[in-house]
């Protein structure tokens, strides 16, 4: 599950240039985000042309078995067009790109972490699975998230009232724990050792 | 020479810090820094401040040295990760180059290079730990370094005119416990939070410098009191400033007010960092009038 | 299927320093997410559980928690949980549910009594990259600057280990990465793709690629979720947004559909006992005759729509039962009415018993679709203190209620009073979605004069007409489970319904004919039509245009979420009926659940959808009806949300079945 946004129409018109096109919308994550009305209304203009061949709106296009039920019911259209257009995240493109292996296949949108992915519900992005919990000595606020430093040793000193020097209306995480751990009377974690990330994968490990 | 040598022998520290220019020319930076700067203990060379990209710290700290100063290398943890970190920390020890500053630094995003990606591997305090552990011949992956391990006066910051004074004194003793031998701060403008604050950073022994930036004008106050991190700049300098826009365009008004702040700070402190940001100039004006020379 | 479990318990030697000195533990274990989906126990709260006591520890108690980072579910689940003497509370789970629990101790903390310590047990796992909603392998590592259109539809950032973006470091050794070689070099894999594309060209051509980091832009990111979770829990908990497209119609007057020649009229377009005959097949009848008489206390009697000659009772198709006996009348074209139809007397001078039999009389049923006979429901069981009109329509493609609200507005406020009145309750409030603006203004101007009925405006969101969720979302109050309206002091009516009281108490006329949108993007001309009840749904679809032939379409009685599709169009028109659409047919299949969480963050009644499906495949009955499968109001929004396709109201009507079957 992932935001995206869509790219320049400069961008997108110009990977199509004259050619006949399909596209293939997903909106899998629906109830998140999708572009849903500035695509629309690319698509129109496109198809006004006359080099859209044929144009799918499904989601869930990164199931393959799913997307195979789509792509073989509209093959002709598909044959017909020089690009495929794809309308969704980065896992959908390529799912389409591995299936349609022979054909152009084009991203329209760029893909943002959607926060709480690891998770279940959208979230505030609360966890970068660092794979090295740091929760225990920050009374339960992570600090890789929470500072814009990814900070694990206290902070940077660069907060101004209480906000990041990145973002005025962010909190100072390292503020946030501090006054999180004086609440739960556990200050003596900040005693703790030096802390040194491992960036290291999970597999790495 | 290191620094932590001169706190040792109970001198009241001076330094003062230059950054190096956007392009690959240095001869003006040293002519300032032999004629203004000549007489202090040291002089310290920032890392790309801001995040602005400019001639390297480590390079400069070298120039700077040949010519007979005392260099103090900033390192910051934004642009490096644990590798480069180290190299560039055994590239200094090579030159001779022994007091450091160490910094997490600025984010990239505040710079002129947004799009940078920021590093961050290590911070402020794991990379004092790094040193310590370079200095006990061994680098931060466990393995020996050959011969003679690195010395360094290990220097780090502090801010005793935040907003939140506890958490920068926990942040401060991760630092000292880490192994940090002396601290630089921000700027002070306000001595009685300065005196407060050293009253419980004394308990941990370690030398501190009160920082200074010579107030320009009222309009570079207000700045730094809008967008710089623990700076404060009590209303009634600014009235001083403004009062005499003349007098404050030459440099006497920032120049008698930091020596005031330095006068009546002394008794607290261990030395003084002066931040003159072009106006090196007036540095030994400055220390004349706060009865350092 | 790829296996994204999010945590991994940490070790014994690493959580005894953490828990020293704690010595009575709570433990909440999540229960993980994409994963396949068994209700199978996880192993980590035992293995956990074993380790506290090697190290002396008192586990004061433990649970396990689905989704323990949807906070809203969780804080419920945990409530009153805790029990006194806990030091400290184990999480196993990833970062995000020791965080929710870590936020919630805290925020339950007094000032006077310090909150609850929270641990977390395990560590989250690092990965580099993203899968889809399906479990692929992880594939998108979001870099917010799609590099897909020029490496032919490969990832770079995530496949080379290196993430480079112009090409292969040159580290590779016989096609395989140096970091692992297990690993296809991502840059062969990509200049073999284009090369069969012949794109070679093209990619020589491309510009120097510079990563900008500067676009991984959390804030705009956050925000955006953070609307996202204010829409989902605005007003009741869950709900989904689909696509409205009431466009089509919602701007289209009503027209009086064509008089049919012949009606079916089915014996039973209510809850409860069909009703008894009493025409036989030759008799001659009225518009507004009675043709079937009321079998029970929840039951109904209907009525002639035309008048003619009664040709059949017989069995006829149903478009929600499959098949009903019905009278089948044939119209004579002249509309006599019965001398039964005759206005009643005025609203001031009617008692509510007496508004109660005209309703009843009238075989007035609810009309947005369940068929509750309204006499009943004017008569609750407990105090009322307000009556709720449903105007929200939330039903994708439906306008029906929407244009009666337009065309109708005195009837349907005249109807509203007779509910208050025949209830005894304080006030009357007209509910309104936000996507009908001009329905919101008129009904302001037509209550203006009355003290005692208002107009509410609520947020668009699914589904919003069903009761409960309408109740909670105007007057904040929760309907408990198994419970009526009346037990938390309000009836909720239909637009539709409230019409038709007005009719009969104003006209004398019973519920014979009803507003039905005729809809849906594969129908020629989409319309609203006041429909004689009987009519056959095929004529209402012919008089549209018919459907745009090269497609395959899908029918429904009833708008898309909640509708029932219809597999022959030849089902008369029936009190319920709101609508008829002709939409494309979906082709999907069925995939394993993969336990993403999101039927449990759309569904309204709090429930866990994805239980009921692992537990109908199981026959398991007993286990469904302790996840309170009765609860679920059948408002597909799970169905709809589904990343497997799995067709979940089905499952969960079985369900139904089999538990009703228990009692």
């Amino acid at each position: 599950m992932l935001i995206t946004q869509l790219k320049s129409k400069d961008t997108i018109l110009s990977l199509t240039d004259g050619k006949k096109v399909f596209i293939i919308n997903c909106f899998g994550c629906r109830e998140v985000y999708f572009p849903l009305e500035e695509a629309a209304e690319l698509q129109n203009e496109m198809n006004e042309s006359g080099r859209v061949t044929g144009i799918l709106t499904t989601d869930y296009i990164c199931n393959p078995e799913n997307l195979e039920l789509q792509l073989a019911r509209r093959q002709s259209e598909i044959d017909a067009a020089d690009v495929v257009l794809v309308f969704s995240c980065g896992v959908g493109v390529q799912t389409v790109a591995a299936r349609l292996e022979e054909k152009t296949v084009c991203a329209c949108c760029d893909t943002c972490r959607l926060p709480g992915f690891q998770g279940v519900t959208p979230l505030e992005y609360d966890c970068g699975q660092c794979g090295e919990c740091y929760l225990n000595l920050t009374g339960g606020i992570c600090p890789i998230t929470a500072c814009s430093k990814s900070l694990v040793n206290g902070q940077c000193g660069g907060a101004k009232n209480g906000k990041c020097e990145v973002d005025p209306n962010m909190e100072c995480g390292w503020e946030r724990i501090y006054r999180r751990l004086e609440k739960i009377g556990r200050l003596d974690a900040m005693k703790c050792p030096v802390q040194i990330r491992n960036f290291a994968t999970d597999k790495e490990v | 020479m290191k620094i932590t040598e001169k706190f040792e022998q109970g001198e009241f520290v001076v330094t003062a810090e230059v950054g190096p220019p956007k392009g690959c020319h240095i001869e003006n930076l040293l002519e300032e820094a032999k004629t203004y700067l000549s007489d202090i203990t040291a002089v310290n060379v920032t890392d790309n401040q801001s995040s602005v990209m400019r001639l390297g710290s480590l390079a400069t700290c070298k120039a700077l040295k040949d010519e007979g100063l005392t260099p103090i290398f900033q390192i910051t943890c934004r642009d490096r990760n644990r590798i480069a970190l180290q190299s560039d920390l055994l590239s200094a020890a090579m030159f001779g180059i022994e007091n450091l500053l160490l910094l997490t630094g600025d984010h990239t995003k505040l710079g002129d290079h947004p799009q940078a990606k920021p590093v961050f591997d290590l911070d402020s305090v794991s990379l004092i730990h790094t040193v310590k552990q370079l200095e006990a011949g061994v680098d931060l992956g466990g393995n020996a370094l050959v011969g003679e391990p690195p010395k360094f006066a290990k220097g780090a910051v502090v801010s005793p005119c935040s907003d939140s004074v506890d958490a920068q004194l926990a942040k401060m003793e991760r630092k000292v416990r880490a192994g940090a031998d002396y601290f630089q701060t921000q700027a002070v403008y306000e001595p009685e939070k300065f005196i407060r604050f050293m009253e419980k950073a004394s308990q941990f022994g370690k030398p501190v410098q009160l920082g200074i930036v010579i107030p320009k004008s009222a309009g570079m106050a207000k700045y730094m009191n809008d967008n710089v991190a623990g700076i404060h700049v009590p209303q009634e300098m600014l009235d001083e400033l403004r009062a005499d826009k003349e007098k404050t365009k030459a440099g006497i008004t920032g120049v008698e007010i930091a020596a005031r702040i330095i006068k009546e700070c002394r008794p607290y402190c261990q030395g003084v960092h002066i931040m003159a940001l072009g106006w090196e100039s007036k540095i030994p004006a400055l220390l004349q009038q706060a009865g350092l020379r | 299927m790829e296996d994204y479990t999010k945590y991994r318990l940490k070790s014994a030697d690493e959580l005894a320093p953490i828990l020293a000195g704690t010595d009575h533990l709570f433990v909440i274990a999540c229960n993980k997410c994409f994963k396949e989906f068994t209700t199978t126990e996880e192993p980590d709260l035992a293995e956990f559980e074993k380790m506290a006591a090697a190290q002396g520890k008192t586990i004061t108690g433990s649970t396990r928690v689905d989704f323990l980072c949807n906070k809203t579910q969780t804080v419920r689940k945990l409530k009153d949980m805790i029990p006194e003497g806990t030091e400290g509370v184990c999480v196993i789970s990833c970062g995000l549910g020791v965080q929710t629990i870590a936020d919630l101790m805290t925020e339950n903390g007094g000032s006077d009594s310090r909150p609850v310590p929270v641990f977390a047990a395990a560590d989250s796992l690092n990965y580099t990259g993203h899968h889809g909603m399906a479990l692929t392998k992880k594939s998108c590592d979001a870099c917010a600057q799609c590099y897909l259109n020029i490496t032919g539809g490969i990832c770079p950032i995530v496949d080379c280990s290196k993430s480079l973006v112009n090409g292969q470091c040159g580290g590779a050794k016989n096609g395989k990465c140096e970091v692992d070689p297990d690993k296809d070099c991502a840059w062969e894999k990509i200049y073999r793709r284009l090369e069969k594309q012949g794109r070679l060209e093209e990619f020589l051509n491309q510009p120097v690629q510079l990563r900008d980091y500067s676009k991984v832009n959390f804030k705009f990111v956050n925000e955006y979720v953070k609307s996202i979770r204010e829409n989902r829990l605005d007003g009741y908990y869950g709900g989904v947004h689909p696509l409205e497209r009431k466009e089509f119609t919602e701007h289209l007057a009503l027209q009086k559909f064509p008089e049919p020649e012949v009606v079916a009229i089915p014996l039973s377009m209510h809850a409860g006992a069909p009703a008894n005959p009493i025409v036989a097949v030759g008799d001659t009848v009225k518009v507004g005759q009675k043709i079937g008489e009321s079998a029970g206390f929840i039951s109904s009697p209907v009525h002639s729509p035309v008048s003619g000659t009664v040709i059949a009772i017989e069995t006829r198709g149903h478009a929600t039962r499959g098949t009903c006996p019905a009278v089948v009348i044939q119209s004579d074209g002249k509309n006599t009415l019965d001398e039964s139809v005759q206005p009643h007397k005025s609203l001031e001078e009617l008692t509510a018993e007496e508004i109660i039999d005209i309703v009843r009389e009238a075989g007035i049923v609810g009309m947005g679709g369940a068929g509750f006979p309204t006499s009943v429901k004017l008569k609750p069981a407990k105090p009322v203190d307000t009556i709720l009109l449903n105007g929200c329509e939330c039903e994708p493609l439906l306008t029906a209620d929407h244009r009666v609200m337009l065309e109708f507005a005195d009837d349907v406020v005249f109807g509203l009073r007779a509910i208050v009145k025949t209830v005894g309750a304080e006030r009357g409030l007209i509910v309104i979605e936000d996507n009908k603006q001009d329905a919101i203004e008129l009904m302001k101007e037509k209550v203006a004069g009355y003290d005692n009925l208002d107009v509410v405006v609520a947020k668009t969101k699914y589904p919003q007409g069903a009761e409960k969720m309408l109740i909670k979302r105007v007057l904040k109050r929760q309907v408990p489970s198994g419970g009526l309206p009346a037990d938390v002091g309000c009836v909720v009516s239909n637009i539709s319904t409230t019409k038709a009281i007005s009719d009969a108490i104003q006209k004398g006329m019973p519920l014979i004919e009803r507003v039905v949108t005729v809809t849906g993007e594969r129908l020629k001309n989409p319309g609203n039509f006041i429909v004689k009840i009987g009519t056959n749904t095929k004529d209402l679809i012919d008089y549209c245009g018919g459907v745009d032939s090269e497609c395959e379409i899908t029918y429904k009685a009833g708008g898309p979420m909640m509708g029932f599709t219809l597999t022959d169009l030849n089902v008369p028109i029936m009190k319920g009926s709101n609508g008829i659409i002709a939409v494309d047919t979906e082709h999907s299949k069925e995939q394993p659940c993969i336990k993403c969480g999101r039927c449990v963050d759309v569904c309204p009644m709090e429930l866990s959808p994805l239980y009921f499906a692992k537990y109908a495949d199981e026959e398991n009955w007993q286990a469904m009806k302790e996840k309170n499968v009765m609860d679920c109001v059948e408002c597909r929004s799970c169905e709809y949300i589904c990343s497997s396709k799995i067709p979940l109201v089905t499952k969960i009507k079985a369900g139904k079945a089999a538990v009703r079957g228990m009692k």
